[in-house]
C-alpha cells in the first residue's frame, strides 16, 4: 500500500503548516503552504492556474512535518511548480543548480578541469557574474574535490568481508565532499563490512525536483530505481549519507511517480547513522572508540527529520567518550538544497538561518556536525564555524 | 529497535507534559509524534473548567472538580493530583523564565476577539486582566490588514460585560506590510519580534494612546516564550498591555509550544518526528513495542510503558467508521452511545454538551485502559488527553486542563 496519499482534501486549514514554514517566517512574498499548497491543489484540480508566489517554496518540508492530517504540501508545490513550466522556459540560472551532476561531469573530462571550474566560480562570484546567471555571488559555490570519491574509491584496498553493503555517494559526496564517502567506508569496514559502489547510479533528482524539471528528474528515477531493484534482490541493504538523497529515493520517488518497485526498494534504503545505530541496538556496532575531547553541536537537517526516524547521530556520537554534544535544535539552517543559492533568494536564506547562526555563536563551539552537505555550507557560510559529517567524528574515533 | 523507559505517543500539549514529567522522574523517553498538535495554533491558556453540564459557569474551577461526574477524566485523577499538575505547570514555566498566572482556586475571565469574555485558569501574564481594575480607559488595539480582528467589536461588546465598563477608544497600529499574504497573528508577532517592528509599533501606538490606559490586543506579542515584546511596550507607551484570544494561528499557544520543547530537549527527550504509529505489539496484555510506518518501512520502539496520547477525533487518536469509533493503534474499546444517531445533539449551538465530544476511552484511576468488562485491557498503557472518555473539552472548557492533568497524572503512574 501507499502510505503517501497527494490529499489535498484531507487539510483541515488547521494553519500548523503556515506557523511552522521557515520561507513564511521571513518573507510575505509567499502566500504560505496551505493556500500555495492544499488550498490551491484543490483549484488546480479544475481550472489551470498558477500561483506566482509559489517559486518561494524551498521544498524543505517543515509543513508535512507539522500537518497532523499527513497532508505532503510540499510535494503538492513541487507538482505545482513543474506543471507552471509546462508553457514557459526555464533560465540558465535552473539549469545551472539542477544539473551539478552534468556540470561535475563536464569539469572531470578536462585535464584540471575541477581546478578551472573552482576558479572560475570564484572569479565569477567576485566579478558579480553569478549574480547575472541569478546564482548568489555572496555565497562561495560548493567547490570540486580534486578527485572525486569514487576515483578515489577505486584505488582504495578494501578489506573483503562477507557481510557487503552498497553505497549511494550522491553529487554532492561524489564531486564536492568525497571525504564523507571515504570516512564512510573507513567506518563499515571498521564494523566488518564491505562496501560496493555502483557507478551507474545517478544523480537522485532532488536538484531537479525543487527547479520544475519533473519529468527529468523521472528518468532519473527509473535508473536508480532498477539499480536499486538490482541490489536489493541480491540482499544488500544499499546506504546513503546524504539526507535529501535519502528522502528523495525512499518517499519522494513514491510521492512523484508510479514507477514499479519503489516501495520495495525504500524498505531496503539506509541512512548511513540510521544503519550504525541499528548495528549498535543489536549489539554488533564495534565500540572500541578513543576519546574525542570536544564539545560540538549538532544540526538536524529538515530532511532527515522529515524520514520520521529521529536523530540518529546524536545517539550515535553519544556513544564516542569525552565527546559532548548538544542538539542545536533551532530549526531550518535556510539553504534548502539549491534554494539558497539563488541569487534572488540569498537574503531569505540567510535570514531563516539566522536562527541557527545565533545559537551557534552563543554556544561558543567551534565545530558543527550536520548529515546534509548543503547544510554544513550554510553553517560555514553563515556562522563561519567548521563543519563535519557525524561519519567524520566516528571514524575519527576508531583512528585516534 | 530503540528501547526507553517510556514512549509517549503524540505530541500535543497531552503527550509534552507526560514526556516532562517522565524525564523529571529519571525516566529515559522518547515521544513519537506525527505532525504538530493542536498548542501551535490554539490558545495557550490552561482551561481548566470552565462550566458544569448544565453550562453554567462554575465559581472557581476547584469548585467544579468538587462536582464532576464519576465517569469525567478528572474524576479519575482526583484532585490531588491535578493540584500537582498545576503545580509542576506553574512550576516549569517560572523556571523556564516565562512565568504563567492563576490557581485552582480562581475562576479567570478573560476576554475574546469577539468581545466576550471565557473562564479559564492558568493564563500567561500577557492575558492577566489585573490591571483592568486600575484604570477607566482602555484603548482596543487592531491592527490594519490583519484578518479576523475588529476592535469596534471588541469594544462594543466588552463595554457591556460588568468589569468591564470603561471608556473605551479604538486605536490602529499599521504594520505597514505591503502586498503580499492575507496577515495573521502570526505575522505580526513577527513583526514585533524584531527591534524595527517594535520601536514603529511604540512610535505609533505613542501618537495615539495616552499613558495610564489599558491597551487590549490581539494575541501578537512576539513568538518567543518570554515577555520581553510585553514589557518594552508596556515601559515605552506607560500602558499596560493584555492580549485577547483570538482564532488559530493564535501566538499563545505557539509559545507555549516553543517553551516545552526547549524544555524537554534539555532535559534529554528524544522527540521523533514523523513518527506514525500505526501498531502495537501486544503479549498477554503487555505492550511490547510500538512500530511506526513512513514511506520506506516500519519501525519498532519498545519500552517499560507507554503513554498515549494522540489526540481525539481530531488529533487522529480516534476514528468514525460507520457506526463505531475506533482507537486505531491498540484496538482499544471506545465509549460511546449505543447508536451513532446518538452521537450528536442537533442543535448546534444549544445549552446542551455533545454526546459525541464525550466519545473516548474509558480509564481506571491509573488511566490505563478498560475492557468492555470493566477488567484492565492493557497493563503498560496509560491515556491521556483529548482520547479519553467522558468530557466536552469545548463545552465545559477543559481542553488543555485535561491534556494537562492527564499527562501529569499517566506520567506519574508509568
Ligand atoms: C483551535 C483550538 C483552540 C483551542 N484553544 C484552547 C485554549 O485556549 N485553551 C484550552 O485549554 N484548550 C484549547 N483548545 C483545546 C486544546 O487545545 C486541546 O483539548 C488539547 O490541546 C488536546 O491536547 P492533546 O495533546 O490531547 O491532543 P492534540 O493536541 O491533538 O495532539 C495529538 C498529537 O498526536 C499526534 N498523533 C495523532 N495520531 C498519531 C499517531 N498515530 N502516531 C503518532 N502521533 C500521532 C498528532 O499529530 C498530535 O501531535 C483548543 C482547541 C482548538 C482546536
Ligand atoms: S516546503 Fe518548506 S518552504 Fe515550502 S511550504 Fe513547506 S515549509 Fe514552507
Ligand atoms: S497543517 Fe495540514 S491540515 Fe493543517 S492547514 Fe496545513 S495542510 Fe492543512
Amino acid at each position: 500500500m501507499k502510505i503517501q496519499h497527494n490529499n489535498p482534501d484531507s487539510c483541515t486549514a488547521c494553519t500548523a503548516c503556515i506557523a511552522q514554514c521557515p520561507v513564511t517566517a521571513v518573507t510575505r512574498k509567499f502566500r504560505g503552504p496551505k493556500m500555495v499548497g492544499p488550498a490551491l491543489e484543490r483549484m488546480r484540480l479544475s481550472q489551470e492556474d498558477t500561483e506566482p508566489s509559489l517559486e518561494y517554496c524551498s521544498n524543505c518540508k517543515n509543513c508535512d512535518i507539522a500537518c497532523p492530517s499527513g497532508v505532503p504540501i510540499s510535494t503538492l508545490n513541487m507538482l505545482a511548480r513543474a506543471k507552471s513550466f509546462k508553457n514557459r522556459s526555464h533560465s540558465l540560472r535552473d539549469d545551472m543548480l539542477a544539473h551539478g551532476e552534468k556540470m561535475a561531469k563536464l569539469a572531470e573530462k578536462i585535464p584540471g578541469g575541477a581546478f578551472l571550474a573552482n576558479l572560475g566560480m570564484n572569479l565569477g562570484g567576485s566579478l558579480g557574474l553569478m549574480n547575472l546567471a541569478g546564482i548568489a555571488g555572496e555565497r562561495p559555490l560548493p567547490s570540486y574535490a580534486a578527485e572525486s570519491f569514487l576515483r578515489q574509491f577505486k584505488k582504495f584496498k578494501q578489506q573483503s568481508c562477507p557481510d557487503k553493503v552498497v553505497f549511494y555517494p550522491g553529487c554532492f559526496i561524489n564531486y564536492n565532499d568525497p571525504q564523507v564517502g571515504m570516512d564512510f567506508v573507513a567506518v563499515m569496514q571498521a564494523n566488518g563490512y564491505e562496501v560496493i559502489v555502483e557507478e551507474d547510479f545517478v544523480c537522485c533528482g532532488s536538484p531537479m525536483v525543487a527547479t520544475g524539471y519533473l519529468d527529468e528528474a523521472g528518468e532519473q528515477a527509473r535508473t536508480n530505481t532498477e539499480l536499486l531493484k538490482k541490489w536489493r534482490q541480491q540482499g544488500y541493504p544499499v546506504i546513503t549519507c546524504c539526507t535529501s538523497c535519502g528522502l528523495m529515493l525512499k518517499q519522494e520517488y513514491q510521492e512523484l511517480y508510479d514507477i514499479e518497485g519503489m516501495a520495495e526498494n525504500a524498505r531496503n534504503l539506509y541512512d548511513g547513522c540510521e544503519f550504525l545505530l541499528l548495528l549498535a541496538d543489536k549489539g554488533k556496532l564495534n565500540t572500541h572508540f578513543a576519546a574525542l575531547e570536544e564539545k560540538v553541536l549538532y544540526h538536524a537537517p529538515c530532511h532527515l527529520r522529515a524520514q520520521g526516524f529521529g536523530l540518529p547521530a546524536l545517539d550515535l556520537l553519544e556513544l564516542i567518550p569525552g565527546l559532548r554534544v548538544e542538539n542545536a535544535g533551532a530549526g531550518c539552517c535556510g539553504i534548502a538544497g539549491n534554494y539558497g543559492f539563488k541569487a534572488d533568494k540569498y537574503d531569505i536564506s540567510m535570514a531563516i538561518g539566522e536562527k541557527l547562526f545565533q545559537r551557534i555563536k552563543d554556544s561558543g563551539v567551534d565545530t558543527v556536525v550536520s548529515d546534509c552537505g548543503t547544510c554544513r555550507l550554510q553553517i560555514a557560510h553563515g556562522a563561519k564555524v567548521e563543519t563535519v559529517h557525524p561519519l567524520t567524528l566516528l571514524r575519527r574515533a576508531y583512528e585516534r | 529497535m530503540r528501547q526507553s523507559d517510556v514512549i509517549v505517543i503524540g505530541g500535543g500539549f497531552a503527550g509534552l507534559t507526560a514526556a516532562a514529567v517522565a524525564a523529571k522522574r529519571g525516566k529515559t523517553v522518547t515521544v513519537l509524534s506525527k505532525g504538530v498538535g493542536t498548542l501551535t495554533i490554539s490558545g495557550g491558556t490552561i482551561d481548566l473548567l470552565g462550566c458544569g453540564s448544565d453550562g453554567r459557569p462554575f465559581a472557581s474551577p476547584a469548585a467544579g472538580l468538587a462536582l464532576v461526574d464519576p465517569d469525567h477524566p478528572y474524576s479519575k485523577i482526583g484532585k490531588e493530583a491535578v493540584q500537582a499538575a498545576v503545580d509542576f505547570f506553574l512550576d516549569l514555566c517560572e523556571t523556564a523564565g516565562f512565568p504563567y498566572r492563576g490557581n485552582l482556586q480562581e475562576m479567570k475571565w478573560i476576554p475574546t476577539a469577539a468581545g466576550t469574555i471565557k473562564p479559564t485558569c492558568l493564563v500567561p501574564k500577557t492575558m492577566d486582566t489585573a490591571p483592568l481594575a486600575e484604570t477607566d480607559m482602555v484603548y482596543a488595539v487592531g491592527f490594519h490588514c490583519l484578518k479576523d480582528y475588529y476592535p469596534h467589536i471588541v469594544a462594543k461588546n466588552l463595554q457591556k460585560l460588568p468589569g468591564y465598563d470603561k471608556t473605551y477608544h479604538i486605536a490602529m497600529v499599521d504594520p505597514r506590510f505591503t502586498a503580499g499574504r492575507d496577515v495573521s497573528a502570526l505575522d505580526i508577532a513577527r513583526w514585533l519580534d524584531t527591534e524595527s517592528g517594535r520601536q514603529d509599533c511604540i512610535e505609533q501606538l505613542r501618537n495615539t494612546v495616552k499613558p495610564g490606559a489599558v491597551l487590549l490586543l490581539p494575541p501578537v506579542l512576539g513568538t518567543r516564550p518570554d515577555y520581553q515584546v510585553l514589557q518594552e511596550l508596556e515601559q515605552a507607551v506607560r500602558c499596560r498591555i493584555i492580549e485577547t484570544v483570538a482564532l488559530p494561528p493564535a501566538m499563545t499557544g505557539f509559545r507555549l509550544r516553543n517553551l516545552l520543547l526547549d524544555h524537554l530537549k534539555s532535559a534529554g527527550v528524544r522527540i521523533v518526528e514523523q513518527a506514525f504509529v500505526a501498531k502495537a505489539i501486544v503479549e498477554n496484555g503487555r505492550c511490547l513495542a510500538v512500530v511506526t510506518q513512513n514511506s520506506d518501512r516500519e519501525r519498532s520502539y519498545s519500552a517499560q510503558a507507554f503513554i498515549l496520547a494522540n489526540g481525539g477525533f481530531y488529533g487522529g487518536g480516534l476514528l468514525a467508521e460507520p457506526g463505531k469509533a475506533v482507537e486505531p493503534i491498540f484496538h482499544l474499546p471506545v465509549k460511546a452511545p449505543a447508536s451513532q444517531t446518538q452521537w450528536s445533539n442537533p442543535r448546534l449551538f444549544s445549552r446542551e454538551q455533545q454526546p459525541f465530544a464525550k466519545i473516548g476511552i474509558a480509564v481506571d484511576s491509573t488511566l490505563r485502559p478498560l475492557a468492555e468488562n470493566g477488567s484492565l485491557a492493557l497493563e503498560n498503557v496509560y491515556i491521556a488527553g483529548r482520547s479519553l472518555a467522558g468530557y466536552d473539552f469545548c463545552f465545559e472548557k477543559s481542553g488543555n486542563g485535561v491534556a494537562l492533568a492527564s499527562g501529569y497524572q499517566a506520567a506519574m503512574m508509568v
